[in-house]
């Protein structure tokens, strides 16, 4: 069984935690430093983990979305390779070009951290395809997602919403929680499902999105 | 830079004379100065802190004197932890006071090779009415969160007080908590042996916080607003870099390891030096520079943070310098140890100074000032909080959850990552905070104490009871208390008041400690918490972990959870209060009793909270979460602060066994009725809620 590829940059955090997730769902992992460059086909699919990568400067995700590794993603792109980014790694692909759209900074100006409940809107079959409604944490400064008009009538009419707020923490548009590329390979989300994986965590909903690519 | 030497009281410039043998020289002022302040010497604190040494127990693997205590936990795990003050910087700057008090704490626990996984902080702030307050709060909730956040360790717990006497000086303690796994070993700080390579590593030195060891050694003045520039500036970022490359190089490449902290390269190098009993040669052009223009002895002092001192072999460096280029960090060789006692400071070719370090450490003066032994004549006697009043209970009940005191802290626990690690099981909404062990799957909480309420009525009482409740808090879900970490923030101790509170408050908490088995590991002290000669409520501040052996995470909620539970009210009341003071004393081995008799019955437990100094009926309305409502009829004050009360839940099955073995009959039932019913006075969760929406921070 091929591994999953966790890149690291610098100032990522829960590289461990997602790590954690996989191996709670029997999927190998291997980490892949930012500064490598790497085959993706050694890959079944590319997780870009939370955190804070160049510790936010500039803008989250501006850093990494132009460090080497993410070369490697862009031809893993090409070739359909499922990726998934967290939180950060949403951010990160967003300032690549990846995923459409930008995360900037929440309504109230602050850090937010608290416990949402979800929907799922439209399923790609790499990423928790099954989930319907479920509970997850958030937590970060910088999640409110915006789109110009047209992207997200895009989005809308080739299903790309993934997930939905029911409540909106954070002032995103549509109350978008996750977002999809148009090919269905690439998932971006800002909940955490690494921390959900475990009863006394809360929630073991974050299961779901450990599931796909084994 | 004026001359330092107007700084020093004319006794200890005479006696800085008399060790050395000659005027000091600028340098020199410059050691002195920051060496022997209050916050790097403890010159007033140390001869009363000696007692916490007293507390023995043979879980403890390192204790004070090095970053943090480390105790065992068995099962291959060792925890290292330890609370540190930022008080001054804080007040001064509160973003970055905050920030760097996170970060500080942060490093200390991983100079010892502890991997950080909690964080929690213990906040007081004035009046919420006083002009600054607001500004105040949200600085350092904001910094605390810039830093945790950031830097990705979870902040779990915390304690958050509003009372007049901070209204000038508030207080921000933070707690650090690191793990060892069965293969990582506990780094030292003393400097092993002669020549190997002293190795500065981590960010650049800039100008930022020369002279903050001193400034927090002062009270404050109206000239406060000036101190700007010994307030540090962090950068959660640098740390996060600096954390990951000195556990990935403490591995195998480094002999020892001191954080460069308060007063910088010269308390970390003397430290080293003086535990080591040897010497060093330090080339201070080649410390990685900011602003070229600095001068030697801003070098020596500058607090720019995420820095560290390491020492290594030579043969190893080339190791340690590729870990850190990894990580795009500076590193530089600053030097060797030398076999002679002596500290060999050059810039470039010049050597400034050649001094003894046990000079700047061990020979700092140790006061003696006066104080008087704590007694009925002069405990502090202030009006307590709740005075009994003839309004209904309504108005006195909406008058206490309306009072911004009292609104729930959601509003500051929101702004910091409370899960990053994926390790937490309780966040701070909880009572105390909760994360599973990475090895043993065990789970261990933290929890603080010091409750300034019964602090400003009596140190000494407030002193056990700072170390007993959060003991009761733990003891309730089920965990065993294991050791504590303290702050001890007090006023001005060249006032004899002042000091008797500080000598008072250490009896209490040293008695409630060795009582409790719970022995102190680390923390600091923190005076001259003084404004235009006001003094802030003596405040001890204790962190606290208990371990649970058994691997369930079913511990009694904090809320009523279901209906149709039976409530009781489980009393110890040792110390009964009367108008305007305590009378009588809390027994502390008496309470540890109890308190292993709460853990003993916790498994019974479906919800469980300790009644606080607001009461019987504020402690309800803190209950109701889950729209599950209760009728309660008992004979006592609904208002009434009193030590010590616990509301539990026990459900119809487990009724029995409970009552066997508390012998307690129930005051009450939780009720779907969404109706909290208090002797017949009555109030509907909606109309609670709806108090509590309405009267929030933000």
């Amino acid at each position: 069984m091929k591994p999953v590829g966790i890149i690291i940059f610098p100032g990522t955090q829960c590289d461990q935690d997602t790590a954690k997730a996989c191996r709670l769902a029997k999927i190998p992992t291997q980490f892949i430093w930012y500064k490598d460059s790497f085959d993706y086909k050694n890959f079944s699919a590319l997780i870009l983990p939370g955190g804070f990568s160049y510790g936010d400067y500039l803008r989250a995700g501006a850093l990494a979305a132009r460090s080497p590794a993410l070369k490697n993603v862009i031809q893993a792109n090409q070739k359909g390779w499922p990726i998934l980014g967290i939180c950060n790694g949403f951010q990160i692909l967003c300032e690549a070009g990846l995923l459409p759209g930008a995360l900037v900074q929440n309504t109230n100006l602050r850090f937010i951290d608290q416990w949402v409940k979800l929907k799922c809107k439209n399923s790609s079959p790499f990423f928790a395809e099954k989930i319907k409604n479920f509970k997850l944490p958030i937590a970060h400064s910088e999640g409110r997602y915006i789109a110009r008009t047209e992207t997200l009538k895009e989005l809308q009419d080739n299903n790309q919403i993934w997930l939905s707020y029911e409540e909106n923490p954070n002032g995103s548009i549509e109350n978008i929680a996750g977002i999809l590329n148009k090919n269905k390979n690439i998932a971006g989300l800002m909940p955490h499902p690494e921390r959900a994986i475990e009863k006394w965590m809360g929630s073991t909903d974050g299961c779901y999105f450990f599931k796909h690519w084994s | 830079m004026t001359s330092l030497k107007d700084d020093f009281p004319k006794d200890e410039y005479q006696q800085i004379i008399s060790l050395l043998g000659k005027e000091p020289n600028e340098v020199e002022l410059a050691l002195f100065s920051a060496m022997w302040s209050e916050h790097c010497s403890y010159k007033s604190s140390k001869i009363h802190l000696k007692k916490f040494a007293q507390i023995k127990s043979s879980k403890v693997v390192a204790g004070f004197g090095e970053n943090a205590g480390v105790i065992d936990l068995g099962e291959g795990e060792k925890i290292a932890f330890k609370m540190e003050s930022h008080n001054h910087p804080s007040r001064i700057e509160p973003l970055h006071g905050a920030m760097t008090g996170v970060g500080g704490i942060l490093r200390d626990i991983f100079a010892m090779n502890a991997r950080p996984i909690a964080l929690a902080n213990y906040l007081c702030f004035g009046r919420p009415d006083y002009p600054i307050t607001k500004h105040l709060v949200d600085g350092v909730v904001r910094g605390i969160g810039n830093y945790g956040n950031s830097i990705g360790i979870p902040t779990i717990t915390g304690h958050t007080t509003f009372h007049s006497s901070y209204n000038e000086n508030i207080l921000v303690n933070a707690l650090a908590l690191g793990i060892y796994g069965p293969e990582d070993k506990i780094m030292r700080s003393q400097a092993p042996q002669s020549g190997a390579y002293v190795v500065y590593a981590g960010a650049r030195t800039g100008r930022d916080g020369i002279h903050g060891a001193s400034m927090a050694s002062e009270s404050f003045s109206d000239q406060t607003e000036k101190k700007q520039s010994t307030v540090q500036v962090g950068d959660p970022f640098y740390g996060k870099l600096l954390m990951e490359a000195c556990l990935e190089a403490m591995k195998k490449n480094v002999l020892a390891a001191q954080d460069m902290g308060a007063a910088g390269l010269i308390s970390s190098s003397f430290e080293m030096a003086s535990k080591g009993n040897i010497g060093m040669n330090l080339q201070l052009d080649k410390v990685p520079l900011r602003d070229f223009s600095m001068k030697p002895e801003e070098i020596l002092l500058s607090e720019s943070q995420e820095r560290m001192l390491l020492i290594c072999s030579p043969e190893n460096y080339p190791h340690l310098q590729k870990i850190f280029q990894k990580w795009s960090l500076p590193i530089s060789i600053l030097g060797e140890t030398i076999s002679e006692r002596k500290m060999n400071i050059y810039w470039k070719d010049k050597l400034l100074t050649s001094i003894d370090p046990l000079l700047l450490t061990e020979k700092a003066p140790e006061l003696k000032r006066p104080f008087k032994k704590w007694g009925f004549p002069n405990r502090t006697s202030k009006k307590l909080l709740n005075e009994s009043s003839k309004q209904t209970f309504e108005k006195k009940l909406r008058d206490l959850l309306e009072q911004k005191e009292n609104v729930s802290r959601e509003f500051i626990y929101r702004q910091y990552d409370q899960r990053v690690g994926a390790k937490t099981a309780e966040d701070c909404s909880f009572p105390i905070g909760v994360i599973q062990l990475p090895y043993s799957k065990r789970f261990l909480g933290i929890v603080l104490g010091g409750r300034s309420s019964l602090l400003h009525v009596d140190a000494l009482e407030g002193g056990k009871d700072s170390i007993l409740y959060p003991g009761i808090q733990l003891a309730l879900r089920g965990f065993k208390p294991l050791a504590v970490t303290d702050c001890l923030n007090f006023g001005n101790p060249e006032k004899e008041e002042i000091m008797s509170q500080f000598v008072g408050a250490i009896e209490g908490m040293v008695e409630a400690a060795d009582a409790l088995s719970t022995p102190v590991i680390s923390g600091n002290v923190s005076f001259y918490n003084e404004s235009s000669g006001a003094n802030i409520i003596p405040t001890p501040a204790i962190g606290m972990t208990g371990l649970k052996e058994e691997l369930s995470s079913n511990w009694p909620k904090s809320y009523f959870e279901n209906k149709g539970e039976f409530i009781y009210l489980i009393q110890k009341h040792d110390l009964t209060l009367s108008e305007n003071h305590f009378s009588g004393s809390l027994n502390a081995q008496e309470i540890s009793k109890w308190i292993q008799f709460l853990i003993s019955i916790s498994d019974k437990l479906n919800s469980a909270k300790t009644v606080g100094h607001l009461g019987l009926a504020y402690t309800l309305t803190q209950m109701i979460q889950n729209r599950i409502g209760a009728k309660v009829e008992v004979d006592l004050d609904p208002f009434q602060t009193r030590l010590y009360e616990v509301i539990v839940t026990v459900s119809e099955s487990k009724k029995e066994e409970f009552e066997s073995l508390s012998r307690l009959t129930p005051i009450g039932v939780t009720t779907s009725d969404k109706i909290l019913e208090y002797n017949k006075n009555k109030l509907s969760i909606d109309a609670i809620k709806e108090i509590q929406q309405a009267h929030t921070w933000i």
